[in-house]
């Protein structure tokens, strides 16, 4: 998918990183130390960098700085052992796009990654969020913000707008917790709503809305005094 | 401080210059009063002889007797004052009444007869007095008599005059010594204001603020005291310094291996096929898991000893967002985890750090709490500080498991994946934070950790 440039003094890692990244569908070269990050990335010839610190030579917020110098736009994922707020703030101060610590989690790695590659394809233009929802999950519902429409399967369901950003709101953090003030500041008001909504509103529109789930495989969970969280059941 | 003495600088240099002058102040006017009283005596004295000596001459033998010539005019002279009465008596021989207005006590040393008169004091009707005594020869030389004049004059007067003497001399006196002690509690507290300044730029440092202490202006003795304070936390800072730099330095040698270790065994556990193979692999996967956590805790324990922030964040918040971030892991746990408590709480903190205690707190609930249990976290105000209280409904701990339980590497059980370090960093974190940390049984079972912050 992309080509990318590990840099990364430990062996075993190293290796390691380039297994699951080609794996994960990614063409890779890599760099040992500092100076041969900067031949290499500065080669232009690279979607992505993921970067160690702690580097032989030229450190790595070094490599960074000098890095974007050239190339400001060059995806820039650090992966260190320096776990610290400051270390964090110094890297991205110095130009990073993400920051992780080791060790890692291979997904969370794949996935912040992906992240960056897509931001660093769509310059400038975010990806318009309407379009974004209008995506299968899982569970197979499709949202389309358009009339507020949404689907399960083949099935249309009947939203009104208020549960159709609820249930959008669930879907785009499927597996997370929802606050009750998430979903109150999604919420447009409506003429005549002087802001503040009455708190039971929102059980009010979560009742329906699970009522109009029933029989799907989605079902909205209560987090005591958290929020809510949609669950696909059958997935674990 | 050591010593029992709790007084402070400025109570014990006021004590010491305003009780001498007290007891000085004393001294003088009771000096005074006597001076005072020691001259109007010889006033009266003197005016005494004159009288005694004026009345002596008015007596004159007549033969065998006495004639005592007394005008009227002269007695009126002698007791026209009624507050300062003066009493007299002609008596012969000494003590036989012959006249007079008062029977006034004799002298305890006769006079010697012919010569100068006696002054003493008596006592008449409970009143002091000043007496003088006159003693004369009369009659013929083969028969002398003696003759004793004698006039008093009460005393009242004269302490009347020591006392208005004392109180003229007193009232300049009080309030020059009422000046004076004003003027040195300012004295001293302008002179002992460095170390207040002192104090109060030690007092608020917050546990990590080890920069030079800065008072320029101050008198040599506190000058000293602030460089050598200033040395010291100079040493801490050196110390904290190398010490940060040890713990990066670590975390970085102990993580990268880790890391490459973890993603070799995960990529092994992909590729292989052979399910004995795997499940090794897994119990590999887990020990790495469990050395990364411990490494993980380790540091954070360490930087917590090192390190605070104090900003303004709101506890109940970023109890309900960590809650949240682990609610997909209670989930998978089967547990209820949920929030209760105020809706917003705010503290001065290091929101990393109180992240890392909720998070160690709720790690631990839903590693020891069984399926169906109930986990909460709660924060409320308690006073002037805040509480964050994370509790289960799980088997909970004995008692003598409590006293264990912040003990760093102590576990309650072989559960896999803790190192007994998880409580010891909540403490350490409360602590860092002015508070302290407990736990406590709840009935009828359930485990309760309170952290208590400033």
């Amino acid at each position: 998918m992309a080509h990318l440039l590990i840099v990364e003094d430990d062996e075993l890692l190293r290796d390691g990183l380039t297994a699951q990244l080609t794996q994960a569908g990614h063409s890779t070269e890599t760099a040992v130390d500092g100076e041969q990050a900067l031949t290499l990335g500065g080669s232009g010839a690279f979607d992505g960098v993921v970067l160690d610190l702690g580097l032989p030579r030229i450190d790595g917020l070094s490599v960074l700085r000098q890095l974007r110098q050239t190339l400001p736009a060059l995806p820039v994922l650090i992966l260190t052992a320096r776990d610290s707020v400051e270390d964090r703030v110094a890297g991205l101060n110095a130009g990073a796009d993400d920051y992780l610590t080791k060790p890692f989690n291979r997904d969370e790695l794949l996935a912040r990654l992906q992240a960056l590659l897509r931001r660093a394809n769509l310059p400038g233009a975010q990806a318009a969020a309407p379009t974004r929802e209008h995506t299968q999950t899982s569970a197979g519902i499709r949202l389309d913000p358009q009339g507020w429409r949404a689907w399960l399967g083949d099935e249309a369901i009947d939203l009104t707008q208020r549960e159709w950003v609820l249930l959008a709101l669930l879907v785009r953090h499927s597996g997370q917790v929802v606050s009750r003030e998430a979903v109150l500041a999604a919420w447009q008001p409506e003429p005549g709503e002087s802001g503040g909504l009455a708190s039971n509103a929102l059980e009010v529109y979560v009742h329906r809305l699970r009522r109009k789930l029933a029989g799907s495989p989605l079902s909205i969970r209560n987090i005591r005094g958290l929020g809510y969280l949609l669950e696909s059941v059958g997935a674990p | 401080m050591s010593g029992p003495s709790r007084l402070s600088l400025r109570r014990q240099l006021l004590l010491w210059l305003l009780l001498p002058q007290l007891v000085l102040w004393a001294g003088g006017g009771l000096l005074t009063y006597r001076i005072a009283l020691s001259y109007a005596e010889k006033g009266i004295d003197q005016s005494l002889t004159q009288s005694v000596r004026a009345l002596a001459r008015q007596v004159k033998p007549v033969g065998s007797g006495l004639l005592i010539d007394f005008p009227k005019a002269a007695q009126d002279v002698l007791e026209q004052d009624p507050t300062d009465r003066v009493g007299y008596m002609v008596s012969s021989p000494p003590g036989q009444f012959l006249l007079g207005n008062q029977r006034l006590p004799a002298p305890e040393q006769p006079p010697l007869v012919g010569g100068d008169p006696v002054l003493y004091r008596g006592e008449l009707e409970g009143r002091p007095l000043r007496i003088a005594a006159l003693d004369l020869r009369y009659g013929e030389a083969t028969a002398p008599q003696i003759l004793r004049v004698q006039v008093g004059k009460s005393l009242s007067v004269q302490q009347r005059i020591a006392r208005e003497l004392v109180a003229d001399l007193l009232a300049p006196l009080l309030a020059l010594g009422v000046l004076l002690s004003l003027l040195f509690y300012g004295g001293i507290r302008r002179g002992l204001a460095p170390l207040t300044r002192l104090t109060a730029q030690l007092e608020n440092r917050s546990i990590d603020a080890l920069s030079p202490i800065g008072i320029t202006q101050a008198p040599s003795e506190v000058h000293a005291l602030v460089q050598a304070i200033n040395g010291l936390l100079g040493e801490v800072a050196r110390n904290v310094n190398q010490e940060k730099r040890f713990i990066n330095d670590a975390a970085h040698q102990l993580r990268t291996p880790l890391a490459g270790l973890i993603s070799q065994v995960e990529l092994a556990q992909r590729e292989t096929t052979d399910p004995a193979l795997g499940a090794r692999l897994a119990k590999v996967l887990s020990g790495a898991d469990r050395s990364a956590h411990l490494v993980h805790q380790l540091l954070t324990l360490a930087r917590t000893e090192t390190t605070a922030q104090r900003d303004t964040l709101d506890l109940a918040e970023l109890a309900r967002e960590v809650a949240r971030e682990w609610t997909p892991r209670a989930i998978a746990a089967g547990v209820d985890l949920g929030y209760e408590g105020a809706a917003h709480q705010p503290i001065q903190g290091d929101a990393m750090q109180l992240r890392e205690a909720m998070a160690n707190l709720i790690d631990n609930a839903l590693r020891y709490t069984p399926r169906g249990s109930a986990v909460t976290l709660r924060v409320e105000a308690a006073g002037q500080h805040s509480r964050l209280m994370v509790e289960d409904n799980g088997p909970g701990l004995s008692e003598e498991e409590l006293g264990h339980v912040f003990q760093r590497f102590w576990r309650a059980s072989e559960q896999p994946g803790g190192c007994g370090l998880g409580l010891a960093i909540v403490r350490e974190i409360a602590r860092r934070h002015g508070g302290d940390a407990t736990v406590k049984r709840l009935q009828p079972h359930g485990l309760q950790v309170v952290l208590t912050l400033a």
